[in-house]
């Protein structure tokens, strides 16, 4: 058999532990030896809050740590890690997106991956060499569980599961990755290895924010992405990354078996964006007003132009 | 490029006359480049220096014909001779020692809102503006939008009978707002000391100017303020203001939503005893259209030989424009800009107030 994913309907915020507990049950999910200290990492790409759908819910983080507690012992270290970003710094998004409060109340370590040990890693990825900064921590752990967002992205049709990794990287402008992002997702994907993963659906993001109420969870983050394309409306045969992904061995659709809620329910109400609309008008926008601008001489504002 | 805007091709409206303005521009953050900008686009200004701690924005001046440049401010305020004026858009914490070495260089200054980031410190700058007797602008744009000027003129002439309520507001990302090139928010933003408050001295400031230009002057009559994003300053304000002959004032503002540029969630709405005016019958609804719209118009102005209006792809953009030829103009015609000094005080003294409002209540934070 391959790979299991598995999708449970969080009715509620106070059902949101009870979710996990039961969308990582379905996955039979097994450890192989002691757990004794577990590194959760969501997704908190920017400052948005979770209600905008672009970044993990701090509820859903909570879940998961009772469940790991409740799993493997309350003694159990537990540490909430995300990297810098080109345009986030994590010691301003803690506190912005209600991480610094839940640290407090559940006793926990907030990590910045980039300020933590970081080994340098090169990968071979469609014939490029790419060569990343990767948090020591997420090696090292008992268990890493990766905790991304279900949403899209202009550049990529879907982030989730395989994305959300390529945010461990330590070096904060990943922007330098991203004129060949499809390759450096998969590339990071060979170095880095999340035990579990437990998607935040609670509020998927398509052309608009959806309250989904859906916890996925999988061991395979190439399979959970799967599902996750279908349920955002692509065909994930046709989404560069994933494509990539089964030619360089990193995962591979066969024997994917999906359990629990159908997979269609959630796809119906997500709130697909045309691959056009995604992708080129975005990009004509700014060469259009840029062509304008060279022609005429007339002024765009530095908001348009990038600081 | 033939149709390119050349400085004999002055633009319509606002053609500043023959006197050049020998002008520094002192930071160069979106503001400050946009300042730069727009002053490399008119007839009559010349900016010779500009000062940034960044290297990257002196080489985009530079590109702009900008031959002296530094990156520590003092530079040029210390060494003023061959400027006669200065365009500050530093953060906030730097305002007031800005404000006064560029007084005390003999300097006309155009400052970026806030003030300064205390009544305390935009009172010494009221006396510093009296005493050097130059000229002090602060960069109050919203009353050069078109359609807030528009609304002004149609009140003034009593199109809506008297004012009653003028519910004014603004939900945007403040410091959050993403580029398009991603950059970090600066720290300075989440330290009370030095950003001096958050979306009320930030966005709040506008509405409550934008109150007074239409009602004449205010007072907290009472404040909420909100912490939805757990930042040491404010995410969000309501407040309720008074005018002296009892205009009521709404204002509405927040930095809690997530809003990609050019969305723009901003309305005033006028309420009369003969009827309202909202700003947003006066504003283009879908801002692509009318930025083509009026791009075309300029290209078919330019091919024909006329005078071409000026295009900031968003109709609020004009406002940063407008403002500076109108400091310009009060320089070359030795008059008072219609933003003094007094009125960056006076918002000042009524966020503080709303502040001290808002604090003073038992249960304050929610």
């Amino acid at each position: 058999m391959g790979s299991i994913v598995s999708l449970v309907r969080a009715n509620g915020s106070k059902d949101i532990g009870k979710s996990v507990d039961q969308a990582v049950s379905l996955l039979g999910f097994k450890t192989t030896g002691p757990i004794r200290s577990v590194v959760v990492k969501p997704n908190l790409c920017y400052y948005w809050h979770a209600s905008t759908g672009y970044t993990t819910d701090p509820r859903v983080v909570s879940g998961i740590i009772d469940f790991v507690r409740e799993r493997f012992g309350q003694d159990i270290n537990v540490k909430v890690a995300e990297a810098d970003a080109s345009a986030m710094r994590t010691k301003h998004v803690f506190p912005v997106l209600g991480y610094t409060k839940l640290a407090k109340e559940k006793d926990f370590e907030l990590v910045n991956l980039s300020n933590d040990e970081l080994l340098d890693e090169t990968v071979k990825v469609n014939g490029r060499e790419i060569s990343f900064k990767v948090p020591a921590l997420l090696k090292k752990c008992d268990l890493f569980v990766n905790v991304p967002k279900l949403k899209i992205m202009r550049a990529t049709k879907i982030t989730c599961a395989m994305k959300n990794i390529f945010g461990c990287i330590g070096f904060p402008k990943k922007l330098i990755y991203h004129k060949f992002l499809d390759e450096a997702i998969v590339g990071i994907n060979k170095v880095l290895h999340p035990h579990l993963t437990i998607v935040d659906g609670l509020v998927g993001l398509g052309r608009c924010p959806v309250k989904l109420g859906l916890v996925m969870a999988g061991t395979d983050v190439f399979s959970v992405d799967w599902v996750a394309s279908q349920i955002m409306g692509y065909n994930p045969s046709r989404v560069k990354y994933l494509r990539l992904s089964v030619k360089e061995q990193v995962g591979s659709p066969d024997g994917l078996v999906v359990v629990g809620e159908n997979p269609a329910e959630f796809a119906r109400d997500f709130p697909k964006e045309g691959f056009v609309a995604s992708k080129y008008l975005w990009g004509v926008q700014f060469w259009l007003l840029n062509a304008y601008r060279r022609v005429t001489g007339d002024v765009i504002p530095p908001a348009i132009e990038g600081s | 490029m033939f149709l390119k805007i050349s400085k004999s091709q002055s633009i319509e409206k606002w053609n500043v006359g023959d006197l050049m303005i020998r002008v520094g521009i002192v930071g160069l953050g979106r503001m400050g480049m946009l300042h730069l900008m727009n002053c490399s686009k008119m007839d009559g200004v010349k900016v010779v220096a500009a000062a940034d701690s960044s290297k990257k924005a002196l080489n985009k001046a530079k590109a702009l014909h900008v031959d002296n440049l530094s990156t520590d401010y003092h530079d040029i305020l210390n060494h003023p001779s061959g400027l006669d004026a200065v365009v500050l858009s530093l953060p906030n914490f730097m305002h007031f020692e800005s404000i006064q070495l560029a007084l005390e260089a003999g300097l006309d200054v155009f400052a970026e809102k806030p003030l300064a980031i205390s009544v305390g410190e935009c009172r010494e700058i009221v006396g510093l503006v009296e005493k050097s007797g130059k000229k002090l602008m602060v960069g109050h744009a919203m009353r050069f939008v078109e359609a807030l000027e528009t609304m002004k003129q149609r009140l003034d002439k009593g199109q809506i009978g008297d004012l009653e309520v003028a519910t004014i507001e603004e939900i945007i990302n403040g410091p959050f707002s993403h580029p398009r090139v991603p950059a970090p928010v600066s720290d300075w933003w989440f330290d009370p000391k030095k950003s001096g408050g958050g979306a009320l001295l930030d966005v709040g400031y506008h509405m409550i100017d934008l109150f007074r230009f239409f009602a004449g002057d205010a007072e907290v009559v009472f404040s909420h303020l909100s912490y939805k994003l757990n930042l040491p300053v404010e995410d969000g304000a309501i407040l309720v203001l008074r005018s002296p002959s009892s205009v009521k004032g709404i204002i509405n503002i927040g930095w809690y939503q997530q809003t990609v540029f050019p969305k723009y969630n901003f309305r005033a709405i006028l309420h009369g005893t003969a009827g309202y005016l909202s700003s947003e019958d006066l504003v283009p609804h879908n801002l692509y259209l009318h930025a083509v719209k009026e791009g075309s118009k300029n290209v078919l102005r330019r091919i024909a030989g006329r005078k071409i209006r000026f295009l900031y792809y968003t109709y609020y953009y004009e406002s940063f424009y407008k403002e500076l030829v109108h400091f310009f103009d009060c320089i070359r015609n030795d008059s008072t800009p219609i933003v003094s000094a007094k009125d960056g005080l006076k918002t000042v003294e009524i966020i503080q107030a709303a502040y001290d409002s808002f604090h003073s209540k038992p249960t304050a934070q929610t």
